[in-house]
């Protein structure tokens, strides 16, 4: 990886950090800082699927294994939030493993893959929604006390902040992947795992890798949401709708490229708030049209947006 | 001064003269200097935040809420708005909640940048919960409609309020009504069957059952529970028919209650009572409407507005006028907002802080409202006076039979065989 591979990230990075000197009204900012939290599970999705090959349909028990585990090492042990946080990541990213050792030990591939990893999520899903350390069906409340030692900001800017940071990184990480040696096996993997493995790829353990640090991405957006909103709940946490947010900016954005979660997560985040002011205050008509407008770019090539650019260049 | 109040649009200018008159001119530009102020004797609107999840799973629930917070800023408006501010009348700043609670956060914050000076709403508790943090960064007062969890009042948010019950009062009063209601009738119940949903305070309510019945004399002979959704109950149906309890405690959503309800129904089974707490069915008139016979008698411990107001009777032939059911949102919506009002009324301004301090301050005197509560107070934001009520559905129309001061209606219990 050369300086220059990382010029692109620095330009954006540092464009969107001058974000909220211009724009410091509070409906921005949150949107902003919630479609950066999606960009980051985003991101996750996208290491494993869109480089991998491997769709997972339940990125949801990293997002939620991840934002329980900051919201119960702070309330229940006492710890500072930022060791949470990083605890929360790792949590992730250990579930991210057992399930990987568990499906591709099994040699689950597509469909097959794509459903365990639903069925895992709705199995922690119940599992939260009823033990008692997860707080049951009442959820966590995270104590509001409003000190940054604390991972709790007066002004809503400072944690945009540490979401691009976060962002940014899992950028980094992504560029370092695509140009590594086990970027270059894991789209081995993608495109054919059984002449990877002629060639002499290890492509239970490239996989494995894939999935960990899928998982700890993910895990990274699902702790900045809980340290965000101070509240989960086990349908918030392991609920199929981050699992389909996870999947659709990295697709919609263009699978296995490094901008493309982003790229993905901002498009359909601005889309939503553009169809919702389109339609005035009629309820629901904006989620109508967003949903008409998803079918019709996914029905359509060139489906991705990367495919659209290409189609104009030509 | 004559100039002033006669309309500009009067400044006379002699039909086919093709010019201005000096006397017209002058008329004119009297009218034009006078507008501005004849305007600025219109007290600015005031905005407030209705917020409701209005899609989702929880738009139905957010429809009723938002009838209820229009009826009552329509009231106000027609009535001649905020007296204290000069007849300032109420704009209504609408947000969907989207039935959850970054869709509350946004809409909170968009609420913010439009200038609201209160919040009222949020029905779901997660919703309520960050909604009002979302609120409090601002200082904008949130008033709570429905949320039941007790950790919304107990964050020490100076700004949220709640007028209704949080769910340890609910279940109090749940268990004791049981009891005195037993009692009254010669305690012809003693064994029960806890038939819960398996998530949100489904399970929660039947812990709790499980630690308080057995001390006020009950036995629990099993604790059932089922997901949700659920598409069928025979089975439990068939386990209540073995266990033959004198009573049943459903705590489950709305589907799987009338399920379950029609499910006794069909095989005969027919305990003394069933006896519900917080129950999404059985203070609902589309169940008593929609199933008659599965909806007799059923109890539930919920919200519900205060019969022997002629506001409730007034409001509710309001709402079924619009072919729509009455359903406890909507009072509970009502209240919230003439609340705002009443604080607003004696805030003497449409200042954020002075508002915050007026709501606290709510005393007696607030009596707009249309709730079965006692005299208003507020500790930490909860209303103590606040209440749930035991209804009974009694010849298809939901009752309150509990306690004794509000109840339109006697207890029918044991159920007749």
């Amino acid at each position: 990886m050369t300086p220059r591979d990382l010029l692109p990230i620095a330009g954006f990075a540092a464009a969107a950090a001058l974000l909220p000197l211009f724009v410091t009204a509070g409906t921005w900012l949150n949107f902003m800082i919630f479609t950066l939290i999606i960009c980051l599970a985003a991101q996750g999705w996208n290491i494993l699927g869109g480089f991998g090959g491997q769709y997972s349909f339940g990125h949801a028990a990293f997002f939620g294994t991840a934002a329980y585990g900051t919201a119960i090492l702070q309330l229940r042990y006492g710890v500072n939030p930022y060791p949470a946080f990083a605890a929360g990541i790792a949590a992730a990213a250990a579930v991210g493993w057992i399930i990987g050792v568990l499906a591709f030990r099994s040699g689950l591939r597509g469909s097959y893959f794509a459903l365990v990893t639903l069925a895992f999520a709705e199995v922690f899903r119940v599992l939260a929604n009823s033990a008692e350390v997860t707080g049951g069906a009442a959820g966590l409340l995270i104590k509001l006390d409003v000190r940054p030692e604390n991972f709790q900001f007066e002004s809503r800017a400072n944690f945009y902040w540490i979401a691009l940071a976060l962002v940014t990184g899992a950028l980094v990480l992504t560029r370092w992947l695509e140009r590594s040696r086990l970027g270059a096996q894991l789209v081995a993997v993608r495109e054919n795992e059984s002449a990877a493995r002629a060639l002499g790829v290890d492509a239970l353990s490239v996989k494995l890798s894939a999935i960990t640090l899928s998982g700890a991405v993910t895990g990274a957006a699902g702790g900045l949401y809980a340290q965000y909103f101070l509240y989960l709940d086990a349908n918030i946490a392991y609920g199929t709708w981050i699992s389909v947010e996870a999947l659709l900016a990295p697709i919609i954005g263009g699978a296995g490229t490094v901008f493309g979660p982003v790229l993905g997560g901002i498009i359909l985040h601005s889309l939503a708030e553009f169809t919702k002011t389109l339609v005035g205050r009629i309820p629901g008509v904006d989620l109508v049209i967003f949903g008409a407008l998803l079918i019709l770019v996914v029905r359509f090539p060139p489906r991705d947006i990367p495919g659209l650019l290409k189609r104009w260049r030509r | 001064m004559p100039t002033a109040t006669k309309p500009a649009g009067h400044a006379a200018i002699p039909p086919g003269t093709g010019g201005a008159s000096r006397r017209g001119l002058l008329l004119g530009a009297a009218g034009a200097l006078a507008a501005p102020r004849l305007l600025g004797a219109q007290p600015a609107p005031v905005r407030l935040g209705i917020l409701q999840p209005v899609t989702g799973a929880l738009a139905q629930d957010g429809e009723y809420g938002r009838l209820g917070a229009e009826l009552a800023i329509n009231e106000i408006n027609a009535a001649g708005g905020i007296r204290a501010l000069g007849g300032a009348q109420i704009q209504m700043v609408f947000g969907d909640a989207r039935s959850n609670p970054e869709g509350g956060t946004a809409e909170v914050e968009r609420m913010q940048g439009e200038g609201v000076v209160a919040v009222v709403g949020g029905f779901a508790s997660p919703i309520c919960l960050a909604a009002s943090q979302a609120a409090s960064r601002y200082d904008l007062p949130y008033i709570v409609d429905v949320g039941v969890s007790d950790q919304i009042v107990s964050r020490g948010l100076r700004n949220t309020f709640r007028f209704g019950p949080g769910f340890g009062a609910v279940t109090r009063a749940a268990l004791d009504n049981l009891v005195t209601l037993n009692n009254a009738a010669g305690r012809p119940a003693r064994t029960v069957v806890v038939v819960h949903e398996d998530g949100l305070f489904g399970s929660g309510m039947a812990r709790l059952m499980g630690n308080e019945l057995p001390s006020r004399g009950f036995e629990i002979l099993e604790t059932i529970s089922h997901p949700t959704p659920a598409r069928d109950m025979s089975n439990i149906a068939l386990r209540i028919r073995a266990l033959n309890p004198d009573l049943i405690i459903p705590s489950s959503y709305y589907a799987e209650f009338v399920l379950l309800s029609r499910t006794l129904q069909q095989r005969r089974i027919r305990p003394k009572g069933i006896y519900c707490v917080l129950n999404g069915a059985a203070s609902n008139f589309r169940f008593v409407r929609e199933f008659p016979d599965a909806a007799n008698l059923v109890m539930d411990v919920n919200h519900w507005a205060d019969p022997r107001k002629p506001k409730t009777a007034e409001l509710r032939r309001q709402v079924e006028a619009t072919n729509r059911f009455w359903l406890y949102n909507t009072p509970l919506n009502y209240s919230a907002v003439m609340l705002v009002v009443d604080a607003l009324e004696r805030a003497g301004r449409a200042d954020r802080v002075a508002l915050i301090e007026a709501l606290a301050a709510t005393g007696p005197g607030f009596d707009r409202h249309i709730m079965p509560y006692g005299p208003t107070r507020f500790v930490n934001g909860q209303n103590q006076s606040a209440q749930a009520v035991n209804t009974q559905v009694q010849d298809n129309d939901i009752r309150v039979i509990f306690p004794a001061d509000f109840a339109d209606a006697r207890p029918v219990f044991p159920w007749p065989t």
